[in-house]
């Protein structure tokens, strides 16, 4: 009876093209959800009208969404009306990124404008600089706030990479079907597969459950 | 001095403030009593120009502001000169009490001097390293009062300091605003404490009590002001309080 390893070792290459696409799609659609998804979400906060309320429209429709209907949506009939082919990874990276982009400027967007006047106030009467509070007051305060939400929905994200399979595009788990397909091994080939993302998103899970409970403070109370 | 003169201040329709016409002289305690919802917190605010009054003149040390502001005028409130301690405290969550109080402090050298006797002198010792949500509110509110007395200003607002005060705490507090107030910082007390009023203006003539109900004042003086309040509504307020306190002077 073949072990895990005798299938992982003949099908090395592709496992390692799966992982490669899989970290390669999560590392876009967090990079940009992070950076992106900030900054939209600052001047979201800061430019109430004129971008704060289309970007609210936008993910208010974004959320009634499912994921999958999106990605199929943007993969089939989008194309064929636009008359165009996109590649798979493309449209997997371009539809997850978006969503991520603006699942993040909405939590930055909220923080920002849920931050609690009475710090500033008692930064203002204890005669600290715009400078001062922003970085000492503002930031950190929002930060712990934050974070550890944001880690959490970029397990999700990364969960999500998971339906790129479904239009295609070659990640870990269309590659783990693909070898299932040929050695029926669904116990030791979904188990790894298991494994692989808890080994990836225990740490971060574990990393948001620590900040909140060391860092984020219970604002209604001071 | 710290003046207010004619100070107007409407929320929508409701107006809140009405012409309120108020000093605080430095070295000098004011004492400012009143029922719940007369305007005493929206005084305090216009008065530390955290809220701009509708109309009216605040005059700082020389400096007077006229309300309604020109537009496009700008002005520089005078913090922390000009400070406030908050009844809800508004003390920086990520800090520890330590670092609130010393963080407005970091450019000036020779304050953590006055932050180790404060720290004494309000008993925190036991939990000044702590942050605010692991302290009690009283000891909160002792954390709130350390950081304005240490930045050393020149006139202090404190808006209801003693609620959450144990009557150990409060008399500390007592002492350390009469040190204050004889180091010749002026100080402008919100309470609804007739006892703690009185225990603040009873040790010197130059103290002052303003009366404020529906946004207007309706009396002030010296201590004398507890004896024979001017208004009958001064009256009824002192009366109902000495009630609760069993302290039934006015008759």
């Amino acid at each position: 009876m073949d072990t895990f390893l005798q299938i992982l070792n003949r099908h090395s290459e592709a496992f390692l093209k799966g992982i490669t696409v899989t970290v390669q799609l999560a590392l876009i659609i967090w990079g940009s959800g992070i950076v992106i998804g900030t900054l939209l979400g600052i001047l979201s906060a800061k430019y109430k009208r004129c971008i704060g309320i289309p970007t609210r429209i936008i993910t208010f429709i974004l959320s009634g969404i499912p994921v999958l209907v999106y990605l199929y949506w943007a993969h089939y009939p989008m194309q064929s009306i636009l008359g165009v082919v996109i590649n798979p990874f493309l449209t997997a990276a371009i539809v997850l990124s978006t969503i991520n982009i603006f699942s993040v400027s909405e939590q930055i967007r909220t923080h920002l404008i849920d931050f609690p006047e009475q710090y500033r106030i008692a930064a203002k009467v204890c005669g600290l600089s715009q400078k001062t509070t922003v970085y000492r007051i503002q930031l950190p305060i929002i930060l712990r706030q934050v974070i550890p939400s944001l880690l959490t929905q970029q397990v999700i994200m990364l969960h999500s990479t998971l339906f790129a399979s479904l239009i295609s595009v070659e990640e870990i788990f269309r590659v783990a079907q693909r070898v299932n397909s040929l050695e029926y091994k669904p116990i030791h080939i979904y188990t790894a597969l298991a494994l692989l993302f808890l080994i990836i998103c225990l740490p971060v899970n574990g990393l948001a459950i620590w900040l909140r409970e060391r860092f984020t403070r219970n604002l209604s109370e001071t | 001095m710290l003046t207010g003169l004619d100070i107007k201040k409407s929320f929508g329709s409701t107006e809140v403030l009405k012409d309120v016409n108020i000093q605080v002289k430095p070295g000098r305690i004011s004492v400012l009593i009143g029922p719940s919802g007369s305007g005493k917190t929206t005084l305090i605010r216009a008065l530390a120009l955290l809220d701009f009054p509708d109309s009216g003149e605040i005059a700082f040390d020389g400096h007077t502001y006229k309300f309604p502001l020109n537009d496009n005028q700008v002005i520089e409130p005078p913090w922390p000169d000009l400070t406030v301690v908050f009844q809800q405290h508004f003390l920086w969550p990520h800090l520890t009490l330590r670092k609130n109080i010393l963080l407005p402090l970091s450019k000036k050298t020779d304050s953590h001097h006055t932050v180790d006797d404060l720290i004494k002198i309000f008993q925190m010792e036991d939990f000044i390293d702590r942050y605010p949500n692991e302290v009690s509110i009283g000891q909160r509110q002792r954390a709130a009062l350390a950081r304005a007395f240490a930045l050393e200003p020149k006139y202090i607002l404190l808006d209801e300091i003693t609620s959450a005060l144990d009557v150990e705490q409060t008399g500390a507090v007592i002492r350390h605003l009469l040190t204050l107030r004889d180091q010749g910082i002026g100080l402008l007390v919100v309470t609804h404490l007739l006892a703690f009023a009185r225990e603040l203006v009873a040790k010197d003539e130059g103290d002052h009590i303003y009366f404020l109900d529906n946004g207007k004042i309706l009396g002030s003086g010296g201590l004398e002001f507890f004896e024979n309040p001017g208004s009958e509504r001064a009256k009824q307020f002192i009366s109902s309080m000495d009630y609760w306190t069993g302290n039934n002077k006015v008759s």
